[in-house]
């Protein structure tokens, strides 16, 4: 069997609010100095979801696709450092400035010229922007079943049986293969990589394929082929005022307080 | 554990002699005349005796029969032969299990240090008086047994070679001193029964064996009959024929008046003699034998293991060298160990010291190092013999055992519980190292085996990614600098970079005392720059964790950046930076002169640079952290500070200096949950709130953070709680009248 794990390289999420910068004139991320960025931790647990069958089962191989720049290559070799086989980076320029839609098209495109791939595993979304779609739009342009923030993941017999998580409980769903799958972070946390195997995926060389490999009209993909524009990009306001409530006794103050919340209509 | 609160400094964890800083209070000095002591009470006992035998020059010339009565003494050869040949058997198997092990460079350099280590450390005991009564104990019984084969070989020499030495004033003096060390061996074996079976002290029993009981009993035995056969002797002949020479075995002639009061038989006596004669002699070639099977071995091994000692400091970790050629990382199997980690393991005596000191086990933690070591060398034993076979067989060695080291034999959680706060390796007697040991097992479970508890995960996958441990840090490496004007950046111009840490510049609770450090700094007027933004983490959390690979790369990093910026002297916040800056860096080509803070600020205030001149009406404990205390010997400067801030008391903790027990965070446990009773926090809070003092004052960022989280664990209530301060907001509150509240920086102790 052959699983694709669709990882993404994003912004430190956990760069501190104090250096996180917004440039108004591109609405775009001013990447914070000396903060390097990082693989989407939802991707890291989807590849966790793959490896634990991979470890299961006999003859699978994990190819870890993401569609970046050259720096993605850091996010490819830390899935090759947990155990995937394979790595492939989708880099061109032609690529940037994507949609959720672009970004599907561009990686269904990829699982098409591999051929021979029986399920695609992604994070539930990635972990910068929060959309949650592009694991959907792979299986709707492959035309294959998804199960979306599954918690467990079984492959038997030609089938793909996933627990999902579900605002009141779980439900669980069975699909054919090929499918799609989301992974959450019920899963559990993505392996600690073994020094032999980092060493291994350092040595690896990660292949890399551009739109012209993947056949793309670069009008189709991208800031030219998006549907969702980026209206504004801003940094909320968040103020608060502090008014110290006077009064001689506990119960002035309380009265005093009562006063102001019915002001504001809070009480 | 009465040991553990015993006041007994200066015992030193390394090897090449470096020893605490001079101990000042009264009861350190009585420590230090120990030694001349003892060799006072030796002269003594000496010249008494000459004075004695001066007096009884005018008496006929002494001598007796060599083996008066006793005929086929030869037989004592044969035993002897016996015992040798036993002895080599027993230490060449040992031998053969040690050889499984790795090389060990090194060990024939420096040898005047080692043979002096072995001298100090082996033959002269010096840990062992670390618990005095043992180490009194212990004493009694070794020079007795030093003493009693000097005697019975110059009984040998004056029978079976042409040497007459056994003979007038020199046999009565004879006589006396192996009475003297005879019954000196009996006081030794009473204090040791005594501990045993009658103390309610419970380490000797933490893993008792039969062994236990026959090395005590057997010597008790053999130093009995030596009496009985002297008693007899004398009763039987030298009691009536020169009662005045019989006196000089004075506690025999004192059971031999007894004995003549019974009167008995002269034949039955010389029977009873001959009986007793030829059982004292069993018994001792049979007690002697047990060094062979038993610990017993440690009379070896245990010198043998000061000369192994290592000669560098005890802070430092052992390098993996050329790590990336590697196919195995860390110890998973006894044969990845060295030999001399191997030979270690056969030098434990179980006396249980290093337990009884253990954070972890104090907390109920699983840990306990003596269980450790023996459990390392049970397992030797089971696996060792199939390991040689296979190695000779050129088979697959590491397919051998069934059961794997490192998760059934050394669980893991006991790998982890440890705080690498090298208490065990500073009270072993047999100079045992734990520590590296434990490290070496987690390097396995982290680099080879990638078994890490989650939250220690995180802290390691935190420094690779963002370069420090701090997962989820609001605040930025520059934060602390908001509000304290010009920071000067360090720009190879300065004398000193001021080193902050990760802890300091990303844990809320270490920023006031990161701008403490940097105020004094500025007020003592010292010229001084900070890496802001660059500062990285130096990698030591993640070696303490096992990590080496990644420890490597940080260093490597560092230590480069440190060049480039011709870094020459460093003042480190933390006490971990600052040991593995002053004791693994020079290996990455860094060398410099590393301070840590608690060290400027005493050498400012010495050179009036600082003057503490406002009042601070408070009383204080201190708490030693590991990292600069017993690792680095540094217990004089802090406590020099405290001394000249006027209106501070200060109260010691009954664990403190060379004793002073663990936060609890050491050894990447500050990013681990804790398993067991209690946690090491919350005892070393209980600690240091039991002694009535106000603030606990420490020097190290982790320490700080486990107070502060363990105080009000042990003190629910807020009123009159014990509030946890760094040195340096201390001494800030004298020298710029800076008040306390001010200092902690929150609010959450006004």
């Amino acid at each position: 069997m052959h699983f694709v794990v669709c990882a993404k390289q994003i912004p430190d999420p956990e760069t501190p609010p104090s250096a996180f910068r917004i440039d108004a004139s591109t609405n775009a991320v001013v990447p914070a100095p000396g903060i390097a960025p990082v693989l989407s931790q939802f991707d890291a647990i989807a590849a966790e979801a793959a490896l634990r069958i991979k470890e299961a089962s006999e003859d699978v191989k994990i190819t870890v696709v993401s569609m970046g720049q050259e720096s993605a290559q850091a996010a490819i070799k830390q899935v090759l450092a947990m155990g995937a086989d394979e790595g492939l980076l989708l880099d061109d320029p032609a690529f940037l400035g994507g949609d959720s839609y672009t970004t599907a098209r561009v990686l269904s495109t990829a699982v098409q010229k591999l051929g021979d791939v029986d399920a695609v595993f992604c994070g539930r979304q990635a972990a910068d922007w929060d959309m949650g779609q592009v694991g959907l739009g792979i299986a709707t342009l492959l035309g294959w079943p998804a199960a979306i923030i599954a918690k467990d993941v079984q492959v038997t017999d030609g089938r793909m049986s996933a627990t999902r998580v579900m605002a009141d409980g779980f439900e669980s769903v069975d699909m054919p293969l090929p499918a799609v799958v989301t992974v959450s972070n019920e899963l559990g946390d993505p392996r600690y990589p073994k020094l032999q195997q980092i060493m291994r995926a350092a040595r690896k060389t990660v292949t890399s394929w551009s739109a012209a490999d993947l056949d793309l009209d670069p009008s189709t993909v991208g800031e030219a082929g998006s549907r969702l524009k980026l209206e504004r990009l801003f940094i909320p306001e968040v103020g608060g005022e502090v008014e110290l409530i006077d009064g001689d006794t506990a119960q002035e103050k309380a009265e005093g307080l009562v006063a102001k919340l019915r002001e504001a209509k809070i009480l | 554990m009465q040991d553990a609160s015993a006041a007994i400094p200066g015992g030193e964890l390394s090897a090449d002699g470096r020893s605490g800083q001079p101990a000042t209070a009264a009861r350190h000095s009585v420590d230090r005349l120990w030694g001349p002591a003892a060799a006072v009470a030796g002269a003594g006992v000496i010249a008494a005796a000459a004075l004695a035998a001066a007096f009884a020059t005018d008496a006929p010339r002494a001598e007796r029969e060599i083996f008066f009565n006793v005929s086929q003494a030869w037989a004592v050869y044969v035993f002897l032969a016996a015992l040798t040949g036993l002895l080599a058997y027993g230490f060449a198997r040992h031998a053969t299990l040690w050889a499984l092990g790795q090389p060990v460079p090194g060990v024939l350099e420096g040898i005047d240090r080692r043979l002096w280590n072995a001298v100090r450390l082996g033959l002269a005991q010096d840990r062992l008086r670390r618990d005095r009564f043992a180490g009194i104990a212990h004493w009694a019984i070794f020079s007795s047994i030093v003493v009693l084969t000097a005697v019975t070989a110059q009984v040998a020499l004056q029978d079976d070679t042409p040497l007459d030495f056994l003979r007038g004033d020199y046999y009565l003096f004879f006589s006396f001193y192996g009475d003297l060390f005879g019954l000196i061996g009996l006081i030794g074996v009473g204090m040791m029964l005594y501990r045993r079976y009658f103390d309610d002290y419970a380490r000797v029993r933490w893993d008792e064996r039969l062994e236990d009981h026959l090395i005590l009993a057997g010597l008790a035995l053999v130093l009995a009959t030596g009496f009985v056969v002297e008693a007899l002797r004398i009763t039987a002949d030298e009691l009536a024929a020169h009662p005045d020479w019989a006196r000089w075995s004075f506690v025999s002639w004192g059971f031999a008046e007894l004995l003549h009061l019974f009167e008995f038989r002269e034949d039955h006596l010389l029977t009873a003699h001959r009986l007793s004669w030829w059982t004292h002699v069993a018994l001792a070639f049979g007690w002697l034998g047990l060094v062979v099977f038993t610990k017993l071995d440690h009379i070896v091994f245990a010198p043998v293991n000061a000369y192994l000692l290592r000669r560098d400091s005890p802070g430092r970790l052992t390098t993996i060298e050329n790590i990336e050629e590697r196919e195995v990382f860390g110890v998973g199997q006894i044969q990845d160990f060295t030999w001399k980690q191997l030979f270690e393991l056969d030098a434990c005596v179980r006396c249980g010291r290093c337990t009884a000191v253990c954070p972890a086990n104090l907390a109920g933690q699983p840990l306990s190092p003596m269980h450790l070591i023996q459990d390392l060398k049970g397992h030797l034993a089971e696996v060792g013999p199939a390991l040689q076979r296979a190695g000779h067989e050129g088979g697959d060695v590491r397919s051998v055992s069934q059961v794997e080291m490192v998760g059934e034999v050394i669980r893991d959680e006991t790998l982890w519980a440890c705080r690498t706060c090298g208490a065990c390796v500073q009270e072993c007697p047999v100079l045992i190292e734990h520590v590296p040991t434990i490290v070496d097992m987690r390097r396995y479970l982290v680099m080879d085996e990638a078994r890490v508890p989650p939250t220690a995960q995180a802290a390691l996958e935190n420094m690779e990614m963002r370069g420090h441990p701090w997962r989820g840090t609001a605040l930025e490496r520059t934060t602390w600098m908001e509000g304290l004007g010009d920071v000067p950046i360090f720009d190879g111009s300065q004398e000193y970079l001021y080193w902050v840490g990760c802890s300091g510049a990303l844990v809320e609770r270490n920023l006031p005392i990161t701008q403490s450090v940097f105020r004094l700094l500025r007020e003592a007027g010292s010229s001084f720059g900070v890496l802001g933004q660059e500062e990285t983490c130096n990698g030591d959390p993640a070696r303490r964790l096992g990590n080496e690979y990644l420890y490597q790369i940080l260093a490597q990093q560092l230590a480069e950046t440190f060049q480039q910026k011709n870094v020459q002297k460093v003042i480190t916040n933390c006490p971990h930076c600052f040991n593995t800056f002053k004791n693994e860096y020079p290996q990455w080509g860094a060398h410099f002169e590393v301070l840590h803070h608690t060290e400027f600020l005493a050498r400012a205030l010495g050179e009036g640079a600082l003057v503490p001149k406002h009042e601070v009406e408070t009383s204080v404990t201190y708490h030693d952290s590991c990292y600069l205390g017993r690792l680095n010997g540094v217990y004089e400067a802090p406590r020099e500070i405290l001394a000249v801030i006027p209106g501070a008391s200060v109260t010691e903790m009954e664990r403190s200096r060379s004793r002073g027990l663990c936060c609890g965070a050491g050894g990447g446990n500050m990013w681990q949950e804790e398993i067991g009773e209690r946690r090491v926090n919350h005892v070393r809070s209980e600690e240091a709130a039991a002694t009535g003092a106000g603030e606990v004052i420490s020097n190290c960022p982790f320490c700080i953070q486990m107070f502060e989280d363990g105080v009000p664990a042990v003190e629910p209530e807020e009123a009159g709680r014990i509030r946890p301060f760094d040195i340096a907001e201390l001494l800030e509150r004298s020298v710029l009248g800076t008040d306390a509240g001010e200092a902690s920086g929150d609010g959450s102790h006004e």
